[in-house]
């Protein structure tokens, strides 16, 4: 999987590049428009992460580059711009999803996993880690072909973790994830122990292995024991 | 002290004047009309003896004097009563045709008929005097009346009229609000100190509102700069998580994560503020409260678990209100976190929906908040919360731009907040 990473700022960049290199992405960046449009036009990619401010343009007009050339890339515009307008702005341009700065590395992840699973879906959506398997179009998980009963929370919850698979997620990334819009609003995040643990148990019932690891006093962690 | 008008307090001290002016003109008037009248009938008395004197009086033999004094009533010549000079005196004497007593100005006059002194005495009745006396000063007092009321009348309307600008002026300082309207747009006017009084107030108005915008866009800018930094540390301490830590290194990691975050909400609800004093939300719907809080009950059952809390609704009416769809949100989703985050364990929460109110009731400190300062930015009542001081100053900046009613009471132990829509 190979994505391209628009951000004038390098070490926010460097940062997403290392976090996502271990989950077998490749990353590629431009600091700037005009580098930005030269890859664009040279390669293809899965997923564009895009900065709508740059020093040398405005990242909307990459969005009408993207379009004008009938370019397919899964475009998710991080931006620190927040108004409705912009976010309306950015989706009719051709944007599939809208990040926020700042932003949890972690939810980055997802959301552009997320969006790689929507572009590629042909007639089957699912996840599959071992014995668990996630068909993301039904909402339903089973375990060694048992069907887990997981609340909506508790599928969000699961499809982080996975997601994040070996990384280690702060309580606060998996709160703000689980509180979509109402994030900002959060001030405790103590409330995900009781999904953590629902969920484990769930998981455990169902005979699959216990993959979701306490870091002490951080958070979580998805581990792949092989 | 009550204030008075401008316009009633000058004319005010014009009636005043009015009815000192009245109150001694009357009886000055009058006195003098009497005294006028009196010198006037002396004058008539000293012509009629100068007459007799010149013209009659010189051959009178004694029966021409008895037959005088048969057919005359008013001039009398009857023997000498010792008079040496002219004198004129005011008498009441009885009237034989009126058939009572009545005021007479009474002349004695010494005359020499024939060698003989006598004396002379003339009487008019002064009656003529007081009706005319008095239709006289009635007459002058009801000019002097009609020409006060002119006056005061005209002065109140020219001084209406002149004053008009400064109205105009002061009606609009009264409704401007730097954050909300235009600045006022004054009446021309050719009154030199109303003018100035106009022109002062515009630049003050435009060079203060300039301030006010900048100051908004520096807290805007300064948010909008800060998500950078926030953003840069944020991914940092993602990355650092990765990483292999020890006990004392993760318990850092985590509590920095928990300062990030407090600072991203600092800097979000800074931004919300900045947005509304910027109007970003005009766009306006109907809403239905009772539909959105049950919608959310559950996020927010999940935040009151922590300190298992107990949530009560009654939704005694629907609230249907018009407003800003996000706004309405932010709105409810403060009250309600505020009623978790001020509880106490075991607390309660009750919110109540009224036809056009809106009332979140919870448990928490044994003591009534400070009203004064508690809708105030970064004004918090206990330091050591989680809230960031913004909530309320959200809370109440959007319901002044809803024009909407916030209130706090304290009762039977429970803190309450309601919005009256």
């Amino acid at each position: 999987m190979k994505i391209l990473i628009i951000e004038d700022e390098p070490e926010i960049a460097q940062s997403i590049k290392n976090y996502f290199r271990t989950n077998g992405i490749q990353c590629e960046t431009a600091e700037n428009y005009d580098l930005a449009l030269s890859k664009i036009e040279s390669y293809d990619y899965d997923c564009i992460l895009l900065d709508l401010m740059l020093p040398d343009g405005d990242g909307f007009d990459i969005l009408r580059e993207l379009k004008r050339k009938n370019k397919t890339d899964g475009v998710i515009v991080v931006s620190a711009k927040e108004t409705l307008e912009t976010r309306l702005e950015g989706f009719n341009l051709g944007a599939d999803d809208y990040l926020t700065k700042p932003f949890h590395l972690s939810e980055l992840l997802v959301r552009m996993q997320a969006l790689i699973r929507r572009k590629n879906f042909k007639g089957c959506n699912s996840i599959t880690f071992n014995e668990i398997v996630i068909d993301i179009f039904s909402k339903s998980v089973t375990v060694n072909t048992i069907k887990l009963d997981l609340t909506k929370k508790e599928l969000d919850l699961l499809l982080f973790l996975i997601g994040n698979e070996n990384k280690v997620l702060s309580k606060s990334a998996i709160a703000e994830h689980l509180s979509g819009d109402m994030a900002d609003m959060l001030d405790n995040h103590d409330f995900i122990y009781a999904h953590i643990k629902n969920l484990k148990k769930k998981l455990h019932q169902a005979g699959s292995s216990d993959y979701i690891k306490t870091v002490y006093g951080l958070g979580y962690k998805w581990e792949n024991e092989e | 002290m009550k204030n008075k008008k401008l316009l009633n307090k000058t004319t005010n001290s014009f009636l005043a004047y009015a009815i000192i002016i009245l109150l001694i003109a009357a009886p000055l008037f009058y006195f003098i009309c009497q005294q006028l009248y009196i010198y006037e009938t002396d004058e008539v008395l000293h012509f009629h003896k100068g007459a007799f004197i010149k013209e009659s009086h010189k051959d009178f033999t004694q029966t021409d004097i008895d037959l005088w004094n048969k057919y005359n009533n008013e001039v009398m010549i009857v023997p000498d009563m010792g008079v040496s000079s002219d004198s004129i005196v005011g008498k009441i004497l009885y009237d034989s045709i009126a058939k009572e007593k009545e005021p007479f100005r009474v002349l004695y006059a010494p005359v020499n008929i024939n060698g003989k002194r006598y004396t002379y005495t003339e009487k008019i009745n002064l009656l003529e005097m007081e009706g005319m006396v008095f239709s006289i000063a009635a007459m002058f007092l009801f000019i002097i009346i009609v020409l006060l009321i002119g006056i005061i009348w005209i002065s109140k309307a020219t001084a209406a009229k002149i004053w008009s600008p400064f109205y105009n002026t002061l009606n609009q300082i009264q409704d401007f609000e730097i954050d909300k309207n235009k600045p006022p747009r004054f009446i021309s006017t050719d009154i030199d100190e109303f003018d100035r009084l106009n022109k002062s107030l515009e630049r003050l108005i435009e060079k203060n509102t300039v301030i006010y915008k900048s100051q908004r866009e520096f807290v805007e800018n300064a948010a909008h700069e800060l998500q950078t930094p926030l953003a840069l540390f944020q991914t940092k301490i993602d990355t650092l998580t990765q990483l292999d830590l020890n006990e004392q290194q993760s318990s850092l990691v985590a509590s920095l994560n928990m300062d990030v975050s407090r600072l991203n909400r600092l800097n979000k609800n800074l931004l919300l503020l900045s947005k509304i004093d910027n109007e970003s939300f005009l766009e306006k719907n109907t809403i239905v409260l009772n539909d959105y809080i049950k919608k959310h009950l559950d996020f927010f059952t999940e935040q009151a678990n922590a300190k298992n809390l107990t949530i009560i609704t009654q939704f005694t009416s629907t609230l249907s209100i018009t407003g800003n769809l996000a706004l309405t949100e932010v709105l409810i989703n403060n009250l309600f976190l505020n009623a978790i985050r001020h509880n106490e364990k075991n607390g309660k929460i009750i919110i109540t929906t009224l036809e056009n109110e809106l009332i979140f009731l919870n448990s928490g400190q044994n003591t009534s908040l400070k009203i004064e300062k508690l809708f105030n930015r970064f004004s918090k009542t206990n330091p050591s919360s989680q809230g960031n001081g913004l909530g309320l100053a959200i809370i109440k900046k959007i319901t002044e731009l809803n024009r909407w009613k916030i209130s706090y009471t304290f009762d039977n132990n429970l803190h309450s907040f309601s919005v009256k829509f």
